[in-house]
């Protein structure tokens, strides 16, 4: 897609991995960092990591592992906050800490076994060694957010303000909120084995927080959003290749530097006293 | 014909020790004004809930605006207005009073559906109607609470219910905001829109008969037609029997 752009196939194919990861993440990030699901996205990279770790052990793929058991993990968030009466939040807590034994145990397992190796890419990620393929499904599942905001853009907007108020209203609050499960469990297992399992949070919370400085409305949220995410991680990749730097964490570590300058400059927060 | 028909339903809530609503039954006809009173934790807002099935109902029949409560809900909730007790909207909220208000549309709009002309006129009118246009710019989260109660009310009105629900709809607004709404509420009522009105405060009903509900221990105790003036003695009288 960029090879016009960058002659070196590897970073070309990084910075299109991280450019449709930022795209679904910084878009869900919108909507999950509203909801108070922030940990979401935490739960579900371990999720993923988890799946993964199953997938390698029982030697299947650990992409696709990881999609069906971070989707299951997500079919369970609903019933079980519904029937133990907790918060969302707190049920993630319980799914997180499950999943991050699951991976862990197995992952020491296969280590102990000597066939460990691999599973420091899902916790770091890699944007060295990456397949067509894997690209691709990351352009679909970009798209597919893309056009789920587009067409629930509604029903998103009552989620997003208040719960029992868009039920009241007569919106199918569960069958969005499930979609919503869905599409963050597939993006997060999609994007893991480019960011990693620890660092993914990173790109579902930090852009929607920068753009949550600037914008007065959910429309330019979304915009923005994956904008700052996509622009800051092209820009690491690119730093990244060109001073030999880890990629991830770097990435990381520049949208926390946005972060931080859109919080010390955000005009929110500013009043005009001279107007009045 | 009555527009809610609710028949010996009980409602529990999941965990609950016991069933909140008892073997309760409750007819509502078009343009009735009822006021249901009560004392605190007496199942008000869990009845208004069990209407329009936010809440199940474990047990019992129930027909709302000519739907089985149990296998229409949403549908239900399309038609039928409440506006909620309790509220907090912090103030990042990102929406403003007029896309709040539009939300109230959104559920009879249906999926995949874009607000459409007669959608903003009704935004439109229901702003003017409470009288928020000054606020329909401004972020439902920075406002007061009675502006914020205001634009909920407004939500509803928006919404063009076929029933209207008010839980304690005027907790934080001052005495001319509860007039004038008051006469918004009678009118609706007048056109044949019943209202249900949670309420500790009697003044400025319409001066039509009123169907009053009171409610103790998930139970109804009253369930007859009375004059304005007759609601707060007859309340006092239910509550102080217990
Ligand atoms: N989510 C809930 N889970 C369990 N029990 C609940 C829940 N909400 C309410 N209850 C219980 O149901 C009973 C009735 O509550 P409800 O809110 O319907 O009372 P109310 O008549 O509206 O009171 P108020 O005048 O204080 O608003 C109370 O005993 C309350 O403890
Ligand atoms: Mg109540």
């Amino acid at each position: 897609m960029f090879g016009f752009l960058i002659e070196n196939n590897v970073v070309c194919h990084a910075v299109e991995a991280m450019v449709f990861a930022s795209i679904a993440c910084g878009i869900l990030g919108v909507i999950i960092s509203r909801m108070s699901l922030s940990s979401l996205g935490f739960t579900m990279s371990h999720a993923a990591f988890a799946g993964a770790a199953i997938g390698m052990f029982l030697g299947i793929g650990s992409q696709m592992a990881a999609i069906f058991f971070s989707a299951f993990v997500a079919a369970l968030i609903g019933p079980v906050s519904d029937k133990a009466k907790m918060a969302a939040d707190a049920t993630l807590g319980v799914l997180f800490a499950m999943s991050m034994a699951v991976a862990i145990f197995l992952v020491s397992y296969m280590q102990y076994m000597g066939r460990g190796l691999t599973a420091t890419n899902l916790l770091f990620g890699n944007v060295i060694s990456l397949y067509r393929e894997d690209i691709y499904a990351l352009a679909a599942v970009s798209a597919l957010t893309v056009i789920f905001v587009l067409a629930f853009f509604k029903e998103i907007s009552a989620l997003m303000f208040n719960m029992k108020i868009a039920e009241a209203s007569g919106v199918r609050v569960k069958l969005v909120y499930y979609i919503l499960l869905f599409i963050v469990a597939i993006s997060v297992s999609l994007s893991l084995n480019i960011v990693g399992g620890l660092l993914i949070f990173v790109l579902l919370v930090t852009p929607a927080s920068i753009a949550s400085q600037f914008c007065f409305n959910v429309r330019s949220m979304f915009v923005a959003a994956p904008m700052i995410a996509l622009s800051v991680s092209a820009l690491g990749v690119w730093a990244g290749f060109k001073f030999t730097l880890p990629i991830a964490p770097l990435v990381a570590l520049l949208l926390t530097f946005v972060f931080a300058i859109s919080v010390i400059l955000s005009f929110k927060r500013r009043i005009n006293y001279k107007k009045y | 014909m009555s527009i809610i028909e609710l028949n010996e339903i009980y409602t529990a809530y999941e965990g609950g020790d016991k069933p909140v609503i008892r073997d309760l039954s409750l007819s509502v006809k078009p343009g009735e004004y009822v006021v249901i009173g009560g004392p605190n934790s007496a199942g008000k807002t869990t009845l208004l809930e069990s209407i329009n099935g936010l809440i199940r109902i474990t047990h019992g029949s129930a027909t709302v605006c000519g739907l089985d409560l149990r296998r229409s809900g949403n549908e239900v909730r399309r038609r039928v207005g409440y506006v909620i007790q309790n509220f907090y909207f912090d103030p990042f909220t990102p929406f403003t009073v007029e896309e709040v208000v539009m939300m109230g549309r959104y559920g009879r709009m249906g999926l995949l559906k874009r607000p459409s002309r007669s959608d903003f006129e009704a935004v439109d009118k229901a702003i003017r109607l409470v009288g928020i246009e000054e606020l329909a710019e401004k972020t439902i989260g920075t406002l007061s609470g009675g502006q914020q109660q205001k634009t909920m009310i407004a939500h509803n009105i928006a919404k063009e219910p076929e029933v209207m629900m008010l839980d304690e709809p005027f907790s934080n607004l001052d005495f001319n905001a509860r007039e004038y709404l008051q006469g918004i509420f009678k009118n609706m009522a007048g056109n044949g829109t019943p209202i249900l009105m949670v309420s500790h405060a009697f003044d400025g009903l319409p001066e039509t008969r009123i169907h009053l509900v009171v409610m103790n221990r998930g139970r109804i105790t009253y369930d007859n037609v009375c004059d304005a003036d007759e609601v707060e003695p007859i309340i006092r009288d239910e509550c102080a029997v217990v």
